[in-house]
């Protein structure tokens, strides 16, 4: 967002030359939001989405102002016509709602995503006994893993959302095939590439080899299998059950 | 009416290498005049050189190499000239050879650079959709700008990506959006000018036949959605429009808008001289997947039940298979193409129900297909000799977060791909049986399908190969690996007695077509 270095020059200049150092992005957002939420809160609601006056994330005027240039005008002279007064606040705090609101727009433009540090609590719904039973049990999941030997500390190792997301579907753990030539020779080695037609392998050191599909024999052997079936099976609760659990190993 | 067809007749005459207006009635053959190669949307070619007994000899005729971002679109081929686009790109290329004729560059302000389908073609003029949601009339005969108009602010997040549709004198232009919410629309402009002829709102206005499906006394409707980001299709004799609108707004956020959100991920039906709504199918209602309804309404003149209909078929987004009767938009038939878990049954009206449990959760929801979705933008094929219907189908896991904390705008949320594989299926139109697939391996397939009279689909799979598949069986014929997968929609033509198809792997466009010693013997 272009706003944030100039914002930052505007706020320079309204101190009269203090060190850009000792400003930040975030907090003239912080300031501007308690201005907003005073000034503005109960007309345009306090998220600025709008209530008896229109949602401001979705305004094309703030989507169109730079560095204030539409929206202070409007604060300071307010829209008569349109039932607004004009609110007489210091440049220094239009400055702040400005950034403010350019913010809350940041905030929705980025709405299309989960960040790695999505907050644990709102995942933990599920059931810590439940989740071991179906681990147990109906999960299948003892055949390849164990709490105490594989998945040892796996909770301390990722963030909450990447556990869920990597219990899922672990990506990564390469599939391995053996290929046999028609002289009766086996090559065995982790799967490079395998399609229709053709088939490439690096076996144990580190070789890369590739034969036409038509011409060999090859067994695969894919180690997330287990996991895709699983992906057909879960409910959603099987889901957040295995998770609560699966998150008590710190 | 009349004035306006003599004039484009004149502008024909008056420039030979224009495109003649008549080409876009017939089936494509030494021309491909729009999008899909003709209005029905089934971009299937009668073409016949390249069939099941010498696909396997197929070679490269050329190679055209625009060192651009990935080609997503559809060129048009007219007199000899391909005119083939990347998002503010338009190349004029000669379809003997693959040299350049023209480039010409388009200095976007802003705005979403995903992709770009291709242009459309009226007389002398190309129609050029932009990035920051203008469309720009080119003269094709050098690349030099006519006008520019805005179709979109793209500050509120509108951008275009599509290809126009040509209807007489209506340019039939749509917009996209994403992350914000705003109300989708389409719109018909002059082709001399750029005037607005009409413009079609996906949303009504409150009180209109409609609105009575979105929250009543709140905003909900104002945040929109509902995009017309792919081209439609037009049939000539009913002189009815056929386009697909995208998901509504806030994406993942259902319970603020509950209700089925009309018109968003439909199918409608509309006049093209007035933009006026004739009827409506939802294959979505109440989204909350990201699941737009805007894969091509593919026209069908087929029997069914016994009799010659007039039919309309989609392979939506959302994993099911619709057939409607284009007339009035009387439902048919519903059937799933792959395997989904968000739908409880099919209602009365032939619209599968959403499960409330699917619904993106703060703590997950586990759907499938996810947002990227069962299918998407790349071309379905119908062929009428084999009365198949073939999409690029994809398995895809994902898991829905929820994680707006106040009042939802924008996404409000997103999906995490767990793991996906695509196949192609023959769909049987009259039972939405599949007939045979055709694996194409792990991850999300976006290329499309071309069918041909010659007894071919022309398509690629998700491993770097292009391939010809038997259309009867699914059985390869050929392939090649070609460095990249195809991201767009295979096309063909004939010119000098030799067939060609072309198909965008990335940045490269290849042309394919027989040695030529097996294109002169006939």
């Amino acid at each position: 967002m272009t706003w944030i270095p100039n914002r930052i020059f505007v706020f320079a200049l309204a101190l009269g030359g203090l060190p850009l150092a000792a400003e930040t992005p975030a907090a003239a957002i912080q300031r501007g939001r308690a201005q907003y939420v005073q000034a503005c809160g109960f007309c345009h609601g306090e998220d600025a989405t709008g209530n008896r006056a229109p949602d401001l994330v979705r305004s094309p005027l703030v989507n169109h102002d730079v560095n204030g240039d539409l929206i202070a005008p409007v604060i300071r002279n307010g829209r008569p016509d349109k039932g607004m007064p004009a609110f007489p606040l210091s440049a220094a705090a239009v400055s702040d709602i400005v950034a403010f609101l350019h913010a809350r727009v940041d905030e929705s433009l980025h709405s299309a995503h989960v960040s790695n540090d999505y907050p644990a609590a709102r995942l933990l719904t599920g059931s810590v006994q439940a989740g071991r039973a179906f681990f147990d049990g109906a999960g299948g999941c003892r055949a390849c893993h164990s709490p105490a030997g594989d998945l040892a500390g796996v909770a301390a190792k990722f963030t909450p959302l990447d556990l869920e997301v990597r219990f899922l579907y672990p990506r990564g753990a390469p599939r391995t095939a053996a290929v046999t030539t028609p002289g009766g020779q086996t090559f065995e080695g982790r799967v490079v590439h395998l399609d229709e037609f053709t088939v490439a392998i690096r076996d144990s050191g580190g070789w890369y080899h590739s034969w036409p599909r038509s011409q060999v024999r090859v067994t695969v052997h894919d180690p997330l299998a287990g996991h895709r079936e699983l992906l057909a099976k879960y409910t959603d609760a099987d889901i957040h059950d295995l998770f609560a659990y699966l998150e008590t190993l710190k | 009416m009349k004035t306006a067809v003599l004039a484009l007749a004149l502008a024909a005459c008056a420039w030979p290498q224009g495109l003649n207006p008549s080409a876009l009635l017939k089936l494509p053959t030494d021309t491909w005049p729009t999008y899909n190669g003709d209005y029905s949307g089934r971009r299937y070619s009668p073409l016949k050189q390249i069939n099941a007994s010498n696909a396997g000899y197929l070679t490269l005729a050329w190679a055209f190499q625009p060192r651009s971002v990935a080609i997503k679109s559809t060129p048009l081929l007219i007199n000899g000239i391909l005119y083939l686009t990347v998002p503010d790109r338009v190349w004029a290329v000669d379809a003997r050879t693959g040299r350049e004729v023209w480039h010409y560059h388009y200095e976007s302000a802003g705005g979403d650079h995903i992709g770009h389908r291709g242009v459309a073609m009226w007389g002398n003029w190309l129609y050029f959709t932009t990035p920051d949601a203008h469309l720009v009339c080119l003269n094709a005969r050098d690349g030099s700008v006519r006008w520019t108009i805005e179709l979109a602010d793209w500050k509120l997040g509108y951008f275009s990506t599509m290809a126009p549709l040509v209807v007489r004198n209506h340019i039939i232009v749509g917009v996209s959006g994403d992350v914000t919410d705003i109300p989708g629309y389409l719109e018909s402009v002059d082709p001399e000018t750029g005037s607005l002829q009409w413009r079609w709102y996906t949303e009504p206005k409150p009180g209109q036949p409609g609105s009575e499906s979105w929250p009543q006394g709140t905003d909900a409707i104002t945040h929109g959605g509902g995009m017309t980001w792919m081209t439609g299709t037009y049939d000539p004799q009913l002189n009815l429009l056929y386009w697909g609108t995208g998901n509504p707004n806030p994406v993942l956020a259902g319970d603020i808008r509950k209700g089925d959100n009309l018109y968003t991920c439909s199918i409608v039906a509309l006049h093209p001289d007035t933009g006026k709504l004739a009827w409506y199918f939802q294959p979505s209602p109440h989204d909350t997947h990201d699941w737009d309804a805007v894969q091509t309404p593919v026209l069908l003149d087929a029997s069914y039940q016994g009799r010659p209909r007039k039919l309309l078929a989609q392979a939506s987004r959302n994993g099911y298979f619709f057939l409607l009767d284009r007339t009035d938009g009387q439902h048919l038939l519903t059937s799933r193409f792959i395997e989904t878990n968000w739908a409880k049954g099919i209602d009365s009206r032939g619209r599968p129900i959403p499960n409330p449990e699917k619904e993106p959760r703060p703590d997950g929801t586990l759907v499938e297909p996810g947002s990227d979705g069962a299918t998407n933008w790349m071309s379905p094929s119908f062929s009428p000799e084999t009365g198949l219907f073939y999409v690029v189908a994809r398995r895809v896991f994902s898991i829905f977060y929820y994680t707006a904390t106040g009042k939802p705008e924008g996404w409000a949320g997103r999906d995490r791909n767990l793991y996906s594989d695509s196949t192609l299926r023959a769909i049987d139109y009259r039972t939405g049986q599949i007939r045979w697939n055709h694996e194409l391996g792990p991850g999300e397939s976006v290329a499309g399908i071309l069918s041909t009279a010659g007894g071919l689909l022309f398509t690629g799979d998700s491993q770097g190969n292009l391939l010809v598949l038997d259309a009867r069986t699914g059985k390869t014929l050929w392939h090649a690996s070609a460095g990249g997968n195809m991201v767009s929609s295979p096309m063909t033509y004939e010119l000098d007695g030799r067939q060609y198809v072309v198909e965008g792997v990335q940045g490269v466009l290849y042309a394919w077509a027989l040695p030529e010693s097996l294109s002169q013997a006939k």
